[in-house]
C-alpha cells in the first residue's frame, strides 16, 4: 500500500507547500500588510515576539505551532491556543501566552480587509461577518466551501454605511442643534440667575424695613394704654380666641386629612400587592411564612374592605375646610370691632389740636411703655391677641420673608441646576423633561430624559417606576454593530443610571441603565432584564454623537 | 520584622474565630422538614422498623415464613415453590409463590408474590377501582435485557437437610442456599457466603386483610385468636393522613420487607438518590449514623439538605457491597417508596483464632409500601462486573450526541430570543466555548408547553439557526403538568383522549404546578406517548428545529399542593394502577417518552435524542442524563456534588452532574470559579441559575475570574475525545464515567470510602476538585504506587497515600496515572461540533514499568450509524522494551464504516507528547514513523523529536511534532 502515503504526501504538499503562500504572492497566507516586513525572508523565519528563535521556513503555516507567539501559523488554527484563557502546559511554550498578529487575514476584496480570530479559522463555519471572501475556511474541513461573498456584502454595506454616514451627518446637525438650545437654556437661566440676585436685593432691603416697622408698630402697641384685654371688649377677644382656635383646628383637620387619604392609598397600594402576592406566589417553594401571610390576607379580605369614602360627608368636610368668609364668617369685623367703652373715654384727644394730640399721645405711649418695660404697669398684649396693626405689620413681613425664601430658593436651585453634569456641552440640558417611549413583549417602557424611567403594561395595570435619574455616567461596551447602525457598537459610551425605582417582590429596587449612542433621533433600541429587576436600555439620540470637529464623530466600523 | 511577629500571632489566632463567625452568619437555606415524611410518620416504614425492632429483641425470634419443600422444583434455571406465611393470632397461612431465577449472567433473581391477590381474590375498600394484584409491571419499564435463564443451573447433590442447594453462575462456581423453615438464602461464591436474605428474619409481606371494625366494648375479638398474642397495631393500616391531605389505602397494609446481610463487607454504596457520602452511613442511631433510614421517594425537595438519608428527585434501588477484592450488589426491583435502613457489626474477635482479622458485617434492611417482593442478586466479583450485571438487566448508559458532553448554559430564564442570541455572541466575544444554551419555562406563552411566548419569543426560528451556525444546540423545557385552560389544544387533547392520571374516584386528576392548575400526562399508557410523540413534530411545537433538544422536569410528578409535593397515592394510572405502586418509575415513563418522541420528529431525521430529567429511577440512564436538582450557590452543596456524581456513576447512571454555581444564592467570584474548575469534571456539565439570581455566565465576573473560568471551559473542551470515549465504555460496559478510588483500586482498603477524588474513565487522569473556600492546596489520594504526574506542570508524585498538590485559584488539581495514553483536541473553538476535524495530541504517560495504554473512540457524533460500523475505535499501546508506539483498530466493522472513515481521513495526529520520557532519549533528535500496511523499507519516515529534561521535581517529557499520522490509520513510531 505505497498509495496512501503517497496519497498523505501529496495531500500535504498542496496544503502545506503548494498554497502556503495565497493568491498574494507576496505574503503568506493570512498575513495583513501591516506584518508583512515580517514574512521577508525565504529560507527561514524568526518569530516577531521571539526572534531569538529561528525556524526553517518549511515551518511557516504547515498548521503545526512552533513559535511562542503562534507567528509562524498566520494562516492555520495550529497556534489558536495561545491566550491567557487556555489552560497551561509545559508543551505550550507559554513564554508570552499572546499571540503576536490579531489574526487571520482576510483580504476582502470588494468589501473591507478584516481579521478572523485562530480560533475561528478552518472550524468548518464561513465567518462572512469578518471574512467575505471565504478564505477562513482553505482546508475545506468537512467539505465545506465558502464561496467569496464580498461583493454583496460589500456592495450592502456600502449601502448601510453610506445611510449611516447620512444619518450621523444629520445626527450631528441635530446635536449642534441641541448644543444651540441647552446653550439658550443655559442662558436664559443664568439671566434669570442676574435678576433673581437684584429681586433678591431687593427683598431682603423690604424685609429689613418690614422687620423694623413690625418693631415699631408693636412698641406702639405696648403704648396703647387702653388697648388690650383689659380695655378691648369681651367680644373682640372672644373673636380673637375663637378665630385662633377654628384656625388651629382646620389646619389640625387638613392634616389630618391629609393623612387620612395618604393612610388610604398606601392601604390601597398595600391592598393590592397582597392580592397580587396571592394570586402570584410560588405555593411549591413550601414556605410556611408565606402560606401563613396568605391565609391571614384570605382572613382579611373576608372581613370585607375598607368602606369607601362617604361622598356627602367627603362634601361636608371640604365645605367645612373652605376659608372662612366663605362660610360667611368675617373674623374682622369682630376683631376690627375693637371699640370699646372705655375707649370711648380715651377718644377726647380728637378734640384736641393734632400736633398736641400726637405729642400727648406720643408722651402718653412713651409712659406707657416706660411704665410697661420696668415693670410697673402689666404688659396689657402678653396674654392677649395682638391688634390687628401688629398681625398686618406681621403678616406683610411673613409675605416678604417667604417672597425672600423663594426667590432664594429659585437661586439655589437654578445655581445647583447649572453646576449639574448634564454631559459634555450640557447637551442633556436640551432634553430634560422629555420622553421617549418603545414596545417591548407585554410593557411599554419609557425614558423621560434624566426623570425616570417607567414599564407601562399594555394590558393595562399600574405603571412601574423602573428607577430615578441619578446621574451621567460612562460604560464600556462591545457589541456587534447592526447594520443599521441601531447599536452600541464598541467603546466608551455615554450612559444615564436611574436608580432606586419601584421595590421587587424577592428582589431589589429596580434600576435601570440607559446607555447611549449617537443616532439620528432619539429612540429606545432595545430594553432588557437582564437579571430581575435591573434592566438596560440602548437608546440612540444625537445628544450622544460626538462634537463636531473631533475624530471619533462618525463610529468606524468594527472591524477595521 | 520581628516588631510585628505578636500582632501577626494575634490576628493568626483570631482567624479560627473568624471563621467560626463566618459559618455561624452564613445563611444557608433549609429544607422544609415539616413537608416531607420521617419513617415515624410513614406508616409501613414505622410498622417494618418495629417489627424489625421486636426481631432484634426478641432472643428467640421465629420469622413465620416456610418454603414448604414440597412445592419445591427446578427446571430452565428456575426454582419455584411456596413460602408460607403464619399468622400467629390466629394460626391462619397466607401462601406466597416464589420464584427464584437463576440468569446467564450469573445473577439470581428472587421473586415473591401474593397468591390471594394473583387470582384477585380480595375486595377493595372505598369501592376502589385500583387493581387488586401486587404491581407488577415494574419489570416492564425498568428491565430491558439479560433475563435469559441459566439452564445449567442445577440443584445440588450436596443435598441438606431442610435445605436446597442450587449451582449457578459461570462454571457453577456461584451457590445458593434455600433454606426452608425459616425461609431464608444464603448467597455464596467460590464456598464462602456474601449474601444473605432474612437471616434476621426481618422477611415481612404484609398480607391482604378485611378491615374489622373495632369489637363493641367488652366482648373479645375474633373467637379463634390465641390471647397469648398481643393484638397487632392497626394504626397504621388504613387510611393514613400527612399534611391535610388524606391517603384512602383502598388495598390496607401491603408492605414488602427483607433484611439483607453483606457478609464481611464494611462498606456498601449506590440507592441513590441522597445527598451523602458514597459510602453509605449506619441509620440506626448512633455517633456520626442518621436516625432516619435512606429513603426513595422521588420528590421535588425544595432547598435540600446536605448529609441527609432523606429522598430526593430519584431514587435507584441499587445497592453494592465492597471489600477487598470482592464486590457484590443488589437490586430491589419495586417503584413504591422504599426505605433501607443499614447497620454495620463487628463480630468481637475469638483470640484463638489466629490470622482471623476481625470483619465488619453490613446488615441492610428494605421495605417498600407495596408491590412484589422482587431482588436481584450480583455476586460480582469485581465492581466492574457487578455494574455491568445490572446494566445487562436495566440497560447501558445512553450513548449521548456529543455535543451533550461539551458546557450547557443554563439560566431560569434567558428572557427573549434576543437575549439567547445575546449571551452567545458574548461567548464568542469572550473566546469561551459553549454547545448548548438552556430555556427555562418562562419561554411559554402563559405556561403552555409547546408554544413559544409571542411577545418575548416572537422568532425562535432566527434564534436556533443563530446557534446553529456554529453547532450549537437550544434545549427547552417540556414539564409533564399540562396547563387546564381553555383554548389551549394541547390540554383539549389530552382531556378529550384521556391520557391523563385520574383521581381516585376515576376521574382526571387536577393538581397545582408552575401554570396553576394542571393535569398529568400519563405515560405508563401506550396511547398517552404514542399522543405525546406527535406532539414534538415540528409543525406541532412550532418554533422548535432539528438543534431543538428537550429538557423534562418536575417529572417526580411535582404537584405543589400533593402531599409531600407530589400526587396523591391513590390516584389512578393507565390500567388501574395506584400511583403508590408506580411513583418512583413515573420520572422514567415520562423522559423515555420525550426520548421516544425525539426520535420521531421527522420522517428519516434520525438523530440520537437528548433529553435532560430530574426525577429518575433504574432504566433512566438509557434516556438521557440526569441532574442533582436546585442545589444552593454555597461550598457545601459543591462538595456535596462529587460524592453524588460518583455514586450515581457506580449505579449504573454515569451521565450525571450538578448545577454549576448553585442554583438558589448568588455565588462568590471564587466559588463560582471552583464550580467551574469541578464541573469540568462531571459527566454532564451544565451551568444553572434561579430566577432571583444576578447575571453569572462565566464572562460575567471579569478578570482574573472569568479567564480561570474559560481555562477550565477548555480543559474539559481538549479532553472531550477522551471523555466520549469514556462515554462509549459506559455505554456498553455499564462503567462509570467518573470513578471513585475503590473502582479503581479494588484492593485498596484504605480507600475504600473516598469520595472527593474522581478518576476519568480509563485514562489515569485523577482530579481532585476544590471545595473549600481559600485553598492553596488539596491532599489528593494515590491509591497505588503508580507514578503521577500533575497534568499542567508534570511534577511527579508516588507512593500511595495522600499527596499534596499545589491549588491556587487558578488550579485544578488534576494528575495523570502513569501508564496511560491520553487523546486530546488542543485547538479551542466555540463549540465542540466545530472541533470534529481538528487533530488529536496524544499524551502518552510512562509508568512505573515503562509501558502506556489508552483508547480512543469516535463517531458523528449524532446519529446512530455508529452502530453500523461509523466508528473509530483504536487502542494505542507504548511498550518500553521494544521502545514502539502502535496504533490498533479494535473497532467493529460494519456496512457505514468505509464512508465514516473516508469522512475523517484528514484527521490527524498533530503532536505525540510522552510525560516521563526516558532519561536516554535526551540525544535522540527523531522518531520513526510507518503506517501499516507498508513495506518497511519504502515507508519509514523520520518525524523530529524534542526531548526536555525534568528540573525541580518534574518528569522528563519528549513530544514528537506532526508525525504525519492519521487518527483513522494504523501505524507505529519508533522511538528505540
Amino acid at each position: 500500500m505505497r498509495e496512501s502515503i503517497l496519497t498523505r504526501l501529496v495531500y500535504t504538499s498542496i496544503i502545506y507547500g503548494g498554497i502556503a503562500f495565497s493568491a498574494d504572492a507576496q505574503r503568506p497566507r493570512g498575513v495583513g500588510p501591516e506584518f508583512a516586513k515580517f514574512y521577508k525572508t525565504t529560507d527561514t523565519f524568526a518569530c516577531i515576539s521571539n526572534p531569538s528563535i529561528i525556524l526553517p521556513i518549511a515551518s511557516l503555516n504547515d498548521d503545526y505551532c512552533d513559535c511562542p507567539d503562534g507567528s509562524d501559523e498566520p494562516g492555520t488554527s495550529a497556534c489558536a491556543h495561545i491566550s491567557p484563557l487556555s489552560p497551561p502546559s509545559p508543551v505550550d511554550n507559554t513564554l508570552n501566552n499572546k499571540l503576536a498578529l490579531p489574526g487571520f487575514y482576510c483580504k476582502n476584496k470588494g468589501h473591507n480587509p478584516g481579521y478572523v480570530p485562530f480560533t475561528a479559522v478552518n472550524d468548518g463555519v464561513c465567518d462572512y461577518d469578518l471574512c467575505c471572501n471565504g478564505s477562513d475556511e482553505w482546508q475545506g474541513v468537512g467539505g465545506i466551501k465558502c464561496e467569496d461573498k464580498c461583493k454583496e456584502i460589500g456592495k450592502e454595506w456600502r449601502k448601510h454605511d453610506e445611510e449611516r454616514k447620512r444619518a450621523l451627518g444629520a445626527a450631528s446637525k441635530r446635536r449642534a442643534e441641541l448644543v444651540k438650545e441647552a446653550g439658550r437654556l443655559r442662558k436664559e437661566m443664568e439671566d434669570r440667575l442676574q435678576s433673581l440676585q437684584t429681586e433678591i436685593q431687593g427683598s431682603e432691603i423690604k424685609v429689613h424695613n418690614l422687620e423694623k416697622e413690625v418693631a415699631e408698630v408693636e412698641r406702639a402697641e405696648k403704648g396703647k394704654l387702653v388697648k388690650g384685654p383689659a380695655g378691648g371688649g369681651k367680644l373682640s377677644v372672644l373673636g380673637g380666641l375663637a378665630k385662633q382656635r377654628i384656625e388651629e383646628l382646620l389646619k389640625n383637620v387638613d392634616r389630618v386629612k391629609n393623612e387620612r387619604d395618604d393612610a388610604r392609598r398606601r392601604l390601597a397600594g398595600l391592598e393590592e400587592l397582597l392580592t397580587s402576592f396571592k394570586e402570584e406566589y410560588n405555593p411549591n417553594f413550601n414556605d410556611e411564612g408565606v402560606k401563613r401571610a396568605v391565609r391571614a390576607w384570605e382572613d382579611y379580605i373576608a372581613q370585607g374592605k375598607a368602606p369607601d369614602l362617604n361622598n356627602a360627608l367627603e362634601q361636608d368636610l371640604e365645605q367645612i375646610m373652605k376659608p372662612d368668609a366663605e362660610n360667611g364668617l368675617n373674623w374682622e369685623e369682630f376683631q376690627d370691632a375693637d371699640e370699646s367703652d372705655v375707649e370711648v373715654l380715651y377718644n377726647f384727644e380728637q378734640y384736641l389740636p393734632k400736633p398736641l394730640r400726637e405729642w400727648l399721645n406720643q408722651k402718653l405711649r412713651d409712659l406707657r411703655v416706660f411704665l410697661i418695660e420696668n415693670g410697673i404697669l402689666a404688659n396689657p398684649h402678653s396674654d392677649a391677641s395682638e391688634s390687628a396693626a401688629v398681625t398686618k405689620a406681621k403678616q406683610s413681613l411673613e409675605a416678604a420673608k417667604s417672597a425672600l425664601r423663594r426667590e432664594q430658593d429659585e437661586l439655589k436651585s437654578h445655581q445647583d441646576d447649572l453646576a449639574k453634569e448634564y454631559g459634555l456641552d450640557d447637551i442633556f440640558r436640551a432634553l430634560k423633561g422629555q420622553c421617549i417611549s418603545t414596545d417591548s413583549g407585554e410593557y411599554t417602557y419609557e425614558l423621560c430624559w434624566l426623570d425616570r424611567t417607567t414599564q407601562k403594561p399594555k394590558k393595562g395595570g399600574a405603571n412601574v417606576g423602573m428607577g430615578n435619574f441619578v446621574r451621567v455616567d460612562t460604560v464600556m461596551v462591545d457589541e456587534e454593530l447592526p447594520p443599521n447602525g441601531k447599536g452600541l457598537g464598541s467603546g466608551e459610551r455615554i450612559a444615564l443610571r436611574y436608580e432606586n425605582g419601584q421595590f421587587c417582590w424577592n428582589g431589589p429596587n429596580r434600576s435601570t441603565l440607559v446607555v447611549l449612542a449617537c443616532a439620528e433621533k432619539d429612540e429606545v433600541w432595545k430594553i432588557t432584564e437582564e437579571e430581575k429587576c435591573v434592566y438596560r436600555m440602548e437608546v440612540g439620540t444625537p445628544a450622544a454623537c460626538q462634537p463636531q470637529g473631533t475624530a471619533k464623530g462618525v463610529r468606524e466600523k468594527d472591524e477595521l | 520584622m520581628n516588631s510585628l511577629s505578636p500582632f501577626t500571632r494575634g490576628w493568626a489566632s483570631f482567624v479560627p474565630f473568624i471563621v467560626l463567625l463566618f459559618y455561624c452568619f452564613t445563611p444557608v437555606l433549609t429544607v422544609k422538614h415539616e413537608n416531607f415524611k420521617t419513617c415515624d410518620q410513614s406508616g409501613f416504614c414505622k410498622r417494618n422498623r418495629a417489627y424489625a425492632d421486636t426481631a432484634e429483641a426478641s432472643s428467640n425470634w421465629d420469622s413465620p415464613y416456610n418454603l414448604d419443600p414440597a412445592t419445591i422444583s427446578l427446571s430452565n434455571g428456575q426454582l419455584t415453590g411456596t413460602v408460607v406465611k403464619t399468622i400467629s393470632r390466629t394460626g391462619d397461612s397466607v401462601r406466597l409463590p416464589l420464584t427464584v431465577t437463576f440468569l446467564e449472567s450469573g445473577t439470581a433473581r428472587v421473586t415473591i408474590d401474593e397468591e390471594k391477590r394473583q387470582k384477585g381474590d380480595i375486595v377493595l375498600r372505598h369501592g376502589s377501582k385500583a387493581r387488586k394484584e401486587r404491581y407488577n409491571e415494574a419489570e416492564r419499564w425498568t428491565i430491558t435485557g439479560g433475563l435469559t435463564p441459566n439452564k445449567g443451573a442445577a440443584l445440588s447433590s450436596d443435598i441438606q437437610h431442610g435445605a436446597t442447594k442450587v449451582h449457578f453462575g459461570p462454571e457453577g462456581k456461584f451457590e445458593a442456599i434455600i433454606t426452608h423453615a425459616p425461609f431464608s438464602l444464603d448467597f455464596r461464591r467460590d464456598g464462602t457466603s456474601h449474601i444473605l436474605f432474612n437471616s434476621r428474619g426481618l422477611m415481612n409481606v404484609e398480607h391482604w386483610r378485611t378491615k374489622q371494625e373495632a369489637p363493641p366494648e367488652g366482648e373479645s375479638s375474633a373467637a379463634e385468636a390465641d390471647p397469648a398474642v398481643p393484638p397487632e397495631d392497626e394504626s397504621t393500616w388504613w387510611d393514613e393522613s400527612f399534611g391535610g391531605n388524606t391517603d384512602s389505602k383502598p388495598r390496607g397494609p401491603e408492605s414488602v420487607g427483607l433484611d439483607i446481610t453483606f457478609s464481611g463487607y464494611e462498606h456498601v454504596y449506590g440507592i441513590p438518590e441522597h445527598a451523602s457520602s458514597m459510602s453509605l452511613k449506619q441509620t440506626r442511631g448512633g455517633d456520626g449514623n442518621y436516625k432516619e433510614p435512606y429513603r426513595m421517594y422521588n420528590s421535588d425537595v425544595f432547598e435540600y439538605e446536605l448529609d441527609s438519608p432523606m429522598t430526593l428527585y430519584g431514587a435507584i434501588p441499587f445497592m453494592q457491597a465492597h471489600r477487598k477484592d470482592s464486590t457484590v450488589g443488589v437490586f430491589w426491583l419495586n417503584a413504591a417508596e422504599t426505605w433501607v435502613d443499614i447497620v454495620k457489626s463487628r463480630p468481637a474477635v475469638n483470640p484463638l483464632a489466629l490470622g482471623v482479622k476481625s470483619t465488619t458485617t453490613t446488615q441492610t434492611h428494605w421495605f417498600s409500601e407495596s408491590g412484589l417482593l422482587d431482588v436481584f442478586v450480583f455476586l460480582g466479583p469485581s465492581p466492574q462486573k457487578v455494574v455491568q450485571a445490572y446494566s445487562e438487566l436495566t440497560g447501558y448508559s445512553q450513548l449521548p450526541q456529543s455535543f451533550a458532553i461539551g458546557y450547557h448554559q443554563c439560566r431560569w430564564n434567558y428572557v427573549s430570543d434576543e437575549d439567547v442570541m445575546d449571551v452567545a455572541r458574548k461567548f464568542d466575544k469572550h473566546n469561551i466555548p459553549f454547545d448548548v444554551l438552556w430555556l427555562d419555562i418562562e419561554y411559554t406563552h402563559e405556561k403552555k408547553y409547546f408554544t413559544f411566548d409571542p411577545m418575548t419569543f416572537p422568532n425562535p426560528q432566527k434564534m436556533t439557526s443563530h446557534l446553529d451556525k456554529h453547532d450549537r444546540k437550544l434545549v427547552a423545557i417540556i414539564d409533564p403538568h399540562i396547563k387546564n385552560v381553555d383554548s389551549y389544544p394541547v390540554v383539549d387533547d389530552l382531556k378529550k383522549k384521556q391520557l391523563a392520571v385520574n383521581n381516585k374516584d376515576g376521574n382526571i386528576y387536577e393538581g397545582w404546578c408552575w401554570p396553576g392548575s394542571s393535569h398529568w400526562v400519563d405515560c405508563f399508557n401506550p396511547a398517552a406517548i404514542s399522543w405525546w410523540k406527535g406532539l414534538f413534530k415540528y409543525d406541532k411545537f412550532v418554533g422548535s428545529s432539528p438543534n431543538t433538544f428537550i429538557w423534562n422536569d418536575m417529572n417526580e410528578p411535582s404537584v405543589f399542593n400533593g402531599p409531600e409535593t407530589t400526587m396523591p397515592k391513590d390516584n389512578l394510572h393507565h390500567g388501574n394502577w395506584e400511583h403508590r405502586d408506580v411513583h418512583n418509575i413515573n420520572g422514567l415513563t415520562f423522559h423515555n417518552a420525550t426520548y421516544e418522541a425525539l426520535l420521531e420528529r421527522k420522517k428519516g431525521e434520525v438523530r440520537r435524542p437528548f433529553v435532560l430529567t430530574r426525577a429518575f429511577s433504574a432504566g433512566s440512564q438509557r434516556v438521557g442524563p440526569m441532574w442533582t436538582g436546585d442545589n444552593q450557590a454555597h461550598w457545601g452543596h459543591l462538595a456535596a456534588s462529587i460524592p453524588m456524581t460518583l455514586n450515581n456513576g457506580i449505579s449504573g447512571y454515569p451521565f450525571a452532574g450538578a448545577d454549576v454555581g448553585g442554583f438558589f444564592g448568588n455565588p462568590s467570584k471564587e466559588l463560582l470559579t471552583r464550580w467551574y474548575q469541578a464541573g469540568a469534571f462531571y459527566p454532564f456539565f451544565r451551568a444553572h441559575a434561579h430566577i432571583d439570581t444576578r447575571r453569572r455566565e462565566p464572562y460575567v465576573a471579569g478578570s482574573p475570574y472569568t479567564e480561570i473560568m474559560a481555562q477550565a471551559l477548555r480543559l474539559r473542551y481538549s479532553l472531550l475525545p477522551a471523555w466520549y470515549t469514556a462515554f462509549r465504555e459506559a455505554s456498553v460496559a455499564g462503567t462509570p464515567i467518573v470513578r471513585p478510588n475503590f473502582f479503581v483500586h479494588p484492593s485498596d482498603e484504605n480507600g475504600f470510602a473516598i469520595d472527593d477524588q474522581l478518576y476519568l474513565g480509563s485514562t489515569g487522569l485523577l482530579a481532585k476538585p476544590v471545595v473549600t473556600e481559600g485553598a492553596e492546596s488539596v491532599d489528593i489520594y494515590l491509591g497505588d504506587d503508580e507514578t503521577y504526574y500533575d497534568y499542567f506542570d508534570y511534577a511527579i508524585y508516588s507512593g500511595k497515600g495522600y499527596k499534596t498538590v499545589p491549588a491556587p485559584l487558578e488550579k485544578i488539581p488534576l494528575l495523570m496515572q502513569g501508564g496511560h495514553i491520553i487523546p486530546r483536541r488542543d485547538r479551542p473553538r466555540r463549540s465542540s461540533g466545530l472541533m470534529k476535524f481538528d487533530p488529536i495530541t496524544l499524551v502518552v504517560v510512562l509508568g512505573k514499568s515503562g509501558d502506556a495504554e489508552g483508547s480512543l473512540y469516535l463517531d458523528d457524533g449524532e446519529t446512530f450509524d455508529y452502530q453500523q460500523g461509523a466508528h473509530i475505535h483504536r487502542t494505542f499501546r507504548y511498550e518500553a522494551s521494544t521502545g514502539l508506539l502502535t496504533s490498533e483498530d479494535i473497532s467493529d466493522r460494519g456496512s457505514k464504516t468505509a464512508s465514516y472513515l473516508k469522512s475523517m481521513s484528514h484527521v490527524r495526529v498533530e503532536r505525540i507528547v510522552v510525560v516521563g520520557a526516558p532519561s536516554d532519549w535526551k540525544n535522540k533528535e527523531s522518531v520513526i514513523i510507518s503506517e501499516e500496511g507498508e513495506k518497511e523499507s519504502g515507508s519509514r519516515q523520520r518525524s523530529e523529536l524534542q526531548f526536555h529534561s525534568g528540573q525541580g521535581g518534574k518528569a522528563a517529557w519528549a513530544v514528537v511534532k506532526d508525525p504525519g499520522l492519521y487518527i483513522t490509520k494504523g501505524w507505529k513510531v519508533d522511538f528505540s
